[in-house]
């Protein structure tokens, strides 16, 4: 029987094979007393447990090394001292004593320290949590004779599509892409670790599909198709066929578009068109420089703090900057500061708030904790002396704090002057307009700022109050809302008044239909996937900016984004007939 | 017993490879080994103690050493401390 799992598209591909269920969960452990004469024997048999553990986390230690590199491999050596921790061994032999098996010694002594861990108001100790819970199923494994449920013991070559609850940072690091062909997993985001970390492996995923490890039986025949965030389990011939005719579509279509990419991008009346590649991890940007996108329009720094236990030094993100601004080699570089809340932090000691989104976040948090926003300020001053760098603030609602984020520049560039550092001392600073007070006042902002990035994911949620991750809103998130297209069109004027450059950086460029309106509102900047840009080359190439316009005017007053919609769409298929990448981007929109 | 209070000066205080840090150092010892902080008391010779701790920069934890070794058991883990564990 067919049955399909709908998730959160997280990376990109489909894959044909093998379903591998990683239950990684504690087991429930049954109450059992022992004789006194046994009692020896069950602490004997506790330590067996404990050296196997060591024996098996020093293998899985050892791989991830090779894969992953010593800093990642260290989060292992805090499991292998757990598992000599004198109050886990004197406490959990203290239970043997009182005739209870050795199982569920360890299980009582474990799940108190876990209890403890779990409730302790700073986020560094709860942080530590999985490390514990890896510790307490390891060994518990052990003492019941369970089968280890280890990903390192898929065999390279078994196409395994890996499906889990979550992947645990000791988990994610043992991932071998010879042996898993793809991941999903019951939770999860887009920006998830595990999602950010499939893309930079190249691993199609799907997360987010909430039940999927109690449903699966393990062994079923699959497909994952990490563009729509789809897991159909046991296809009919029909449905794999399918997939395998898109499969090779997707691969001719790419190649095709690859050899497009080049070159630069001018519509059918002469309009010249600037594509940009966002870049989520340093690890990106090779493949972004080669996709024949003119630089970066956005840089996102997220991934230098977010699953980590310690801040990133200054040299440390001094480096990966480097890494994205040699890539491109001359090539503009927009970097966004750090665009997330203080829980998000590895300094901890932040509350979790109840509305992150409305909250203590982005720039206002950066501008609240200096000492730690210039730490970032220093090291992207330094980059900036590889090649063309403009700093993006994010979540700005007011004109004062693109004031207070230069005196901050300023003191961050006299800071390495006094070290004498190489840097550049003052940068092009931008601002995301992704709220609605950012785009009503673009006229003021233009005023202090060399750039406008619109930021079309949280302009639509912030404008239309819907939560693009609530799967029950899923059709009320319309980037085409009269609303969202006024507000556009009026950032564009301003900018256009003001003589400051206005790019897109949302989802909203990388949909052609989205495109083709933004070219209609006045957009000459796209930033999109390194994915998307050969399909928004050859797409730009193709219409011009005077259909796009009257397109836009019809559906600027057509009142609905269901009408603006069809306006857009029956213009755009008109000015590219029959293409075939076009009509399945159309199609899935 | 012997007692000294010393104060965390790596930035990113007692987290997880420093508490390994000291746990390895405290073992080395035959004596009894023990961190306050405020009203926690934990074993200096178990990780997952130290770990609860939760000793941030600039907080001041008071090292208790109690056996044949105890001075310089104390003069082991408070160097280790004042050194910020080799951290900048």
């Amino acid at each position: 029987m067919l049955s399909a799992f709908r998730g959160v598209p997280a990376s990109p591909g489909i894959v044909f094979g093998t379903v591998y269920l990683l239950r990684w969960e504690v087991p429930d452990v049954r109450h059992r007393i022992v004789a006194d004469d046994e009692i020896d024997g069950e602490i004997a048999r506790f330590h067996e447990a404990l050296e196997a553990a060591r024996v098996r986390v020093n293998r899985v230690r050892r791989r991830a090394e090779r894969r992953a590199g010593p800093e990642e491999a260290a989060i292992f050596d805090v499991q292998l001292s757990m598992l000599d921790d004198v109050e886990l061994v004197q406490g959990t032999e203290s239970y043997i004593h009182r005739n209870i098996a050795a199982e569920k010694a360890f299980d009582l002594v474990m799940s108190e320290w876990r209890k403890n861990f779990a409730r302790h108001s700073l986020p560094m100790v709860r942080e530590r949590l999985g490390d514990l819970t890896d510790v307490h199923i390891r060994v518990l494994s052990l003492l019941l004779g369970l089968p280890d449920h280890d990903p390192v013991d898929v065999p390279q070559g078994a196409g395994a599509i890996l499906v889990t609850h979550d992947l645990t940072p000791s988990l994610t690091v043992q991932l071998d892409p010879r042996a898993i062909a793809a991941i999903a997993t019951d939770a999860g985001t887009r920006t998830s670790h595990v999602a950010i970390l499939a893309r930079s492996l190249g691993i199609p995923a799907v997360v987010g599909l909430k039940d999927a490890t109690t449903r699966l039986r393990g062994r079923e025949r699959a497909v994952l198709d990490g563009s729509t965030g789809t897991l159909i389990v046991d296809p009919s011939e029909a449905e794999e066929d399918a997939y395998r005719r898109r499969a090779t579509q997707e691969a001719l279509d790419d190649a095709e578009l690859l050899r497009l990419s080049h070159g630069d991008t001018i519509t059918t009346d002469g309009v010249r068109v600037t594509i940009y590649a966002n870049v989520d991890l340093p690890e990106e940007a090779d493949i972004a420089a080669t996709s024949g996108a003119e630089g970066v329009g956005l840089m996102r720094t997220e991934f230098l703090v977010l699953g980590r236990t310690t801040m990133p030094d200054e040299e440390e993100q001094y480096r990966a900057y480097a890494r994205v601004i040699d890539a491109f080699s001359g090539q503009p570089i927009i970097i966004r500061t750090f665009d997330i809340g203080g829980d998000k932090l590895p300094t901890g000691g932040y509350p979790v708030e109840a509305n992150p989104f409305l909250g203590w976040r982005a720039i206002r948090m950066c501008l609240d904790e200096p000492e730690l926003f210039k730490i970032q300020l220093r090291a992207i001053l330094r980059a900036a002396t590889h090649g063309d760098v403009r700093i993006l603030l994010p979540l700005v609602v007011s004109v004062e704090e693109v004031r207070a984020t230069r005196v901050l520049v300023a003191e961050a560039a006299a800071e390495l002057a006094e070290r004498g550092v190489a840097h550049r001392d003052q940068l092009p600073l931008g601002v995301m307009i992704e709220t609605p007070a950012a785009a009503i006042t673009a006229d003021t902002l233009a005023g202090d700022v060399e750039f406008f990035s619109i930021g079309s994911n949280d302009l639509v949620q912030y404008t239309l109050a819907v939560d693009r991750g609530n799967v029950n809103l899923a059709e009320r998130f319309t980037p085409l809302h009269p609303a969202v297209l006024r507000l556009i069109r009026d950032v564009v004027r301003a900018s256009e008044a003001g003589g400051v450059q206005v790019g897109v950086c949302g989802e909203m460029a990388s949909e052609p239909l989205h495109a083709f309106a933004l070219l209609g509102l006045g957009v000459r900047q796209l930033s999109v996937a390194p994915r998307s840009v050969p399909l928004m080359k050859r797409l730009v190439r193709g219409v011009s900016v005077g259909i796009a316009q009257e397109a836009m005017t019809a559906a600027l007053e057509a009142g609905s984004p269901q009408r603006a919609e069809a306006e857009l769409r029956r213009r755009l298929l008109a000015a590219f007939g029959d293409a075939a990448f076009l009509r399945d981007g159309l199609l899935a929109t | 017993m012997a007692e000294r209070s010393v104060q965390i000066t790596n930035r990113n205080g007692l987290h997880a490879r420093p508490a390994a840090e000291i746990v390895k150092a405290a073992s080395r010892f035959q004596s009894e080994i023990t961190l306050v902080r405020e009203e926690l008391e934990v074993n200096g010779k178990s990780i997952m103690g130290v770990m609860m701790l939760a000793a941030e920069c600039g907080s001041t934890v008071t090292v208790r050493a109690t056996g044949p070794d105890e001075e310089m058991a104390l003069e082991s883990i408070t160097d280790l401390i004042h050194r910020g564990f080799g951290e900048v």
